[in-house]
């Protein structure tokens, strides 16, 4: 536990603060849906206000990640967005093609809900398309992914935020910032097991130390992909998963992207436990007051 | 026209388009990314326009980080930084080097690229050494390691210093020699810009061939008249530095030029420099017209 020499950013999406000195702010915790098979509105609806409600309990400010695989379904998904997440809440749209992000983008546009939106993600492959859209229809916020292909340490994440890599030309930041991006998050690219996968956590302080932005991951990508848990301990995979989280917290980071949301009961729970475990020591040692809707606050120190 | 016919060959990097849609999309698949197609197009290229020694055309990363990315004890981040004492800590360019001879047919030689030691601690922030000196030395003797590997898998090596030609350090000699002192294979050493000034320090180097940028500067033609040395030639003869394609009766001319004043001494024929700058059809004719003029001349 520790606390950071660089001055921490929290940066404010639609009233839900992330980032600044471990201990001070809960970790934000992002519930993916809609990853496999056509969205299920009804369940979304109920995993949605479960989500809502554990975030009540524990504090951990909690923020839906819609998954949007097909064209047919953005309209669909942003109809649901509109009508079911609370007008004062942000929320994050999780897009791989291009041209999806695209259209995506227009429609969160005409719909006035940019300003609410999380941009998930800009990377090395955003194309000069979907920069043009950004630039017209710019989001509140977005999630750099900190991939770096020609070197998956916490240094080749560094060198490719910092100046591309020699894969774009400029750095993620600075392209992202030439956006008219405003809030950034680093997703520091959680890799396969066996693909220097702990580097994406070991990231975490290495990236808030040198920029002191928003820094958080997705690391329950690695235990989707831990075939030898899937496989020899099926009862174990969804303790591991939410608890992989854990690392995040930690390690100084601000926010967890944890999939799918059916996972909230067990990732609140262990994630504000951790953060208490981190306040209780950063505030002693560095003087870091938790805000009042910290974790720790709520359960013990009111 | 000639009793001794040189090859036509290549200089440092090549360019590369890299799809990084495709690189992203695999990430999220978590699919290993494969560098292999980039080096394919780079080889293809080469084999296509003829040229009868080829390199891996350097296109995994800049023809510096290529080795500050698996040298110990230096990292890359806004720029390549040097944080503790380096190390040689396995193979830097073999794989690639493997790769390229099996896919290029057998009548066609194969050159291992090696960025000088004084050019790797040029272009770095040291963090550690803060002595320029030690750290280029400690450069050469992880740069030995790899040249004694890569020997096994090409068919000559060029050590490529360009800084020579901004700042010759007294110690030059010694650094090239600690790389390749024993070594079997040929050793070419290429110091691309203005080396008038440096002519004579550089030929005191015991390498076999000397690659210089004499199409961008025909003067050094008259500078190296005034020398008589034992090394043997790599005659640069189309510029690296500009995308206007040279006609191959200009670059006949240039060869023929080359020959008048080196003789029978001129062992390889290539471009000044590496084409990494330059758009890839551009890159590609002008090697194809090299080849071209290799043919006029000693066809």
């Amino acid at each position: 536990m520790f606390s950071f020499t660089k001055k921490q950013e929290i940066i404010d999406i639609a009233d839900t603060q992330i980032g600044g000195q471990p201990g001070y702010l809960p970790t934000v915790l992002i519930g993916g849906l809609f990853f496999k098979g056509e969205p299920d509105y009804n369940n979304a609806k109920k995993q949605i206000k479960k989500m809502y409600n554990l975030s009540e309990k524990t504090g951990n400010p909690a923020i839906p990640d819609f998954f949007i695989r097909k064209e047919e379904y953005i309209d669909k998904i942003i109809d649901f967005i509109e009508k079911n997440i609370p007008k004062n809440k942000p929320f994050s749209v999780d897009i791989i093609e291009p041209d999806l992000k695209i259209k995506t983008l227009e429609t969160l546009s005409n719909k006035k809900l940019l300003k609410r939106t999380i941009y998930n993600s800009i990377h090395v492959g955003t194309t000069e398309e979907e920069q043009k859209t950004i630039k017209k229809h710019t989001p509140e916020a977005a999630i750099i992914v900190a991939f770096n292909p020609k070197d998956k340490s916490p240094d080749g994440k560094i060198e490719i935020l910092a100046d591309g890599a020699g894969l774009t030309d400029k750095g993620l930041i600075k392209i992202t910032e030439e956006l008219g991006i405003k809030k950034i998050l680093i997703d520091t690219a959680a890799m396969a097991p066996g693909d220097y996968s702990g580097a994406s956590i070991a990231a975490i302080p290495v990236i808030k130390e040198e920029y002191g932005l928003a820094t958080g991951c997705a690391i329950h990508n690695v235990v989707e992909k831990s075939k030898w848990v899937n496989t020899l301990f099926p009862a174990a995979k969804k303790p591991v998963d939410a608890a992989s989280n854990l690392n995040i917290s930690l390690f100084g980071g601000d926010f967890a992207v944890y999939g799918p949301i059916h996972n909230s009961d067990l990732v609140f729970p262990i994630i504000a436990w951790e953060d208490i475990l981190v306040s209780e020591y950063t505030e002693r040692y560095f003087g870091v007051k938790p805000v009042e809707y910290h974790p720790r606050r709520k359960f013990f120190e009111k | 026209m000639k009793s001794k016919i040189p090859i036509t060959t290549v200089i440092g990097s090549y360019p590369v388009e890299i799809n990084t849609e495709e690189i992203i999309k695999n990430y999220y698949i978590q699919k290993p990314i494969s560098w292999n197609k980039y080096i394919k197009s780079a080889v293809d290229d080469m084999i296509r326009a003829g040229i009868e020694m080829i390199s891996d055309g350097q296109t995994r990363d800049s023809f510096v980080n290529i080795f500050y990315r698996k040298i110990g004890g230096c990292r890359i981040r806004e720029r390549p930084e040097v944080f503790e004492k380096i190390r040689y800590t396995g193979p830097i360019t073999i794989d690639d080097q493997k790769y390229v001879r099996s896919i290029i047919p057998e009548n066609k030689k194969l050159i291992g690229l090696l960025t000088g030691p004084y050019t790797l601690s040029k272009s770095c922030v040291d963090l550690f050494y803060h002595n320029e000196q030690e750290l280029a030395f400690d450069f050469a003797n992880i740069l030995r390691e790899e040249a004694k590997n890569l020997q096994k898998y090409v068919d000559m090596i060029s050590i490529d210093e360009p800084f020579f030609s901004v700042s010759m350090p007294d110690y030059a000699k010694d650094l090239i020699e600690i790389i390749i002192r024993d070594l079997k294979c040929p050793i070419r050493l290429h110091v691309c810009g203005d080396v008038s000034d440096i002519v004579h320090d550089i030929l005191e180097i015991p390498v076999d061939i000397l690659s210089h940028e004499f199409k961008a500067l025909p003067k050094l033609f008259d500078v190296f008249k005034e020398h008589s040395f034992n090394q043997e030639i790599c005659l640069g003869s189309v510029r690296s530095d500009n995308p206007v394609l040279e006609p191959v009766e200009e670059i006949v001319n240039h060869i023929k030029k080359g020959i008048n004043v080196f003789d029978d001494k001129i062992s390889q024929i290539s471009p000044d420099c590496g084409l990494r700058l330059q758009p890839r059809d551009i890159a590609y004719k002008k090697l194809r017209n090299l080849v071209k003029a290799w043919s006029v001349v000693y066809g």
